[in-house]
């Protein structure tokens, strides 16, 4: 096919050192006229500085309220092959592990049923199809299911859950990542098709504090990996790094958050009641530092990432949770949660809005938790625990009074 | 109320309410509750509603539950 279309602004965007979406979208707009018409509004949006896309509009699949993202351009005339250009939302393999032949079948329909550009891996961690037509969403849904495909989450709902690859490629994995977001994706179909809540919700797993997913910002729930144990310390490496050059009084115990490591140039030693299990340690002396079991996770809540305030970080709300199949603790509580964000939650209130506004201790009291140390976000500053009237009574004080 | 009922109670809060005030799943479930009829019901009566194509879910910055296009008479 010939160029259809001049695009001197978006040639400039190829110019630098980066592989460029440009040059992905005229390879696509060499077969597809979809792909073609999509550089030819860009094109025109980028010159005039108008965004030429209509948001949203009713568009999905029978059922569903969700893995759909309608989108109709303005210029339906102008340029016909984007008139529809719905972005479909598919749910991606846990730690997104693929064959090239999975690869190749996902290619291969989104070719022949829409634009043939994708976008691997969306903010939401689902594979994301874009561009294609209203009529097309029904066979492609159905194609996408005898496949062993579900559509992903978007609107109101549970989002499609994620994880990092776990212990199927990471010695630092201290929980099944994978089996976790798989069994939650189960459990929760209905949350993830049926958008039921106040806005969205997000669940992302990591094996261990490391958080390769950055779960703790993007995450209204997240997930992770932790240990117990003390740390394992195999001393004759520990010499290796020094020997090799590794400072590890600068490296090492200077940057200890929890103040607990001591190294004579010699022995090193840990206090292990004193470690935040930051993970620090043991990822810059890679192979003589090692976490050791009881594993489990930490729980976490509330993170968002609004353009405005930028990223708010989740808050602990269990220390420690032990994660075993079929991870029933995790699912009341993540059950309960819901229900009262349900019953109190604004329309478009994430759920560490929702806390903030009602306060942490009622929160705590719906999931059924006991206030600990490891929630404090800001020390003498986070008013979770009130006494109530029947408290004062018992005048409970009395026994710190001795 | 038994199902059939519930679902023609759902309907019409959507039809009537069309064009004045959108309703997300949890408003409705709310709505139905003051009348007294369980949560679980008015899911279950929604999700055939929805399944049928009678109503579906639209979304435009947050959910909704809206008249199907079928019934919408564009
Ligand atoms: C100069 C042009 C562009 C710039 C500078 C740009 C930059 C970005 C950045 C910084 C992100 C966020 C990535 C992240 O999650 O950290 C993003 C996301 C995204 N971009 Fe672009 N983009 C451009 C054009 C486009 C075009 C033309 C398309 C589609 C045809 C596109 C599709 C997307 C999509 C789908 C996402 C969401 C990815 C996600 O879900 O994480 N972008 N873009
Ligand atoms: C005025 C134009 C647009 C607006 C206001 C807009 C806004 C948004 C918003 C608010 C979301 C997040 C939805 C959510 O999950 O809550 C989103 C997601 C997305 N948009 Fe747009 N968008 C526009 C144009 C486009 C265009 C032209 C494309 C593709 C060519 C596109 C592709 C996507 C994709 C792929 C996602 C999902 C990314 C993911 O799942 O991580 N958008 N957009
Ligand atoms: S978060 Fe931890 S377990 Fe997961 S991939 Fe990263 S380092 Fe490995
Ligand atoms: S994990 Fe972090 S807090 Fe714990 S000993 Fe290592 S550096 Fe210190």
């Amino acid at each position: 096919m010939t160029k259809k279309y001049d695009t001197p602004l978006l040639d400039e965007l190829e110019k630098g050192p980066f592989p460029s979406f440009v040059t992905e979208i005229k390879k696509a707009a060499a077969k597809n006229p979809m792909a073609a018409d999509e550089l030819g509004q860009l094109e025109k949006s980028m010159r005039d500085k108008v965004t030429y896309w209509k948001h949203g509009g009713i568009v999905g699949v029978r059922g569903y309220g969700g893995g759909v993202i309608g989108r109709y351009s303005q210029l339906a005339d102008e340029f016909p092959g984007v008139a529809h250009f719905h972005t479909v939302r598919v749910n991606q393999p846990a730690g997104l592990f693929y064959t090239s032949e999975t690869i190749r079948f996902i290619c291969d329909l989104w070719d022949k049923y829409g634009s043939g550009l994708t976008n691997f891996h969306g903010s939401t961690g689902d594979m994301v199809l874009l561009g294609t037509v209203t009529d097309n969403l029904e066979p492609l849904a159905t194609i996408l299911s005898l496949n062993g495909f579900d559509l992903g989450g978007s609107g109101s709902a549970m989002r499609t859950p994620s994880c990092c690859v776990g212990p199927a490629r990471c010695e630092w994995s201290m929980i099944d990542t994978l089996d976790i977001t798989y069994d939650l994706t189960q459990e929760f179909q209905d949350e993830l098709h049926r958008p039921q809540f106040p806005y969205k919700f997000k669940i992302k797993t990591v094996g261990c504090p490391v958080d390769c997913n950055a779960s703790i910002a993007r995450a209204d729930l997240s997930i992770i990996g932790t240990w117990k144990g003390p740390i394992e310390i195999d001393q004759d490496r520990v010499r290796d790094y020094a020997k090799k050059g590794v400072n590890i009084q600068e490296e090492i115990v200077n940057f200890c958050p929890g103040k607990c490591i001591t190294w004579d140039g010699n022995n090193l030693a840990i206090n292990n009641s004193d470690c935040l299990h930051c993970m620090h340690c043991i990822t810059k002396l890679a192979g003589a530092l090692k976490p050791t079991p009881p594993f489990g996770a930490v729980i976490l809540i509330g993170a968002k990432a609004p353009f405005v305030i930028g990223a708010t970080l989740s808050w602990v709300i269990v220390p420690f949770m032990e994660l075993k199949p079929p991870y029933q603790e995790l699912k009341d509580m993540i059950r309960n949660m819901w229900d009262w964000w349900n019953e109190y939650g604004k329309n478009r209130e994430r759920i560490g809005e929702l806390i903030i506004r009602r306060g942490m201790r009622e929160f705590l009291e719906v999931c059924g938790l006991e206030p600990t140390p490891e929630m404090v976000k800001e020390p003498r500053n986070d008013p979770f625990w009130f006494w109530k009237e029947e408290d004062l009574e018992k005048k409970p004080w009395e026994e710190f009074l001795k | 109320m038994d199902k059939e009922e519930l679902k023609k109670a759902i309907y019409q809060l959507i039809e009537q309410s069309a064009g004045k005030k959108k309703y997300k799943q949890a408003d409705v479930i709310k709505h139905f509750r003051q009348q007294g009829i369980p949560d679980a019901e008015t899911k279950a009566a929604i999700r055939e509603l929805i399944d049928a194509g009678d109503l579906i879910y639209t979304y435009f910055g947050g959910s909704y539950i809206e008249l199907g296009e079928k019934r919408k008479g564009a």
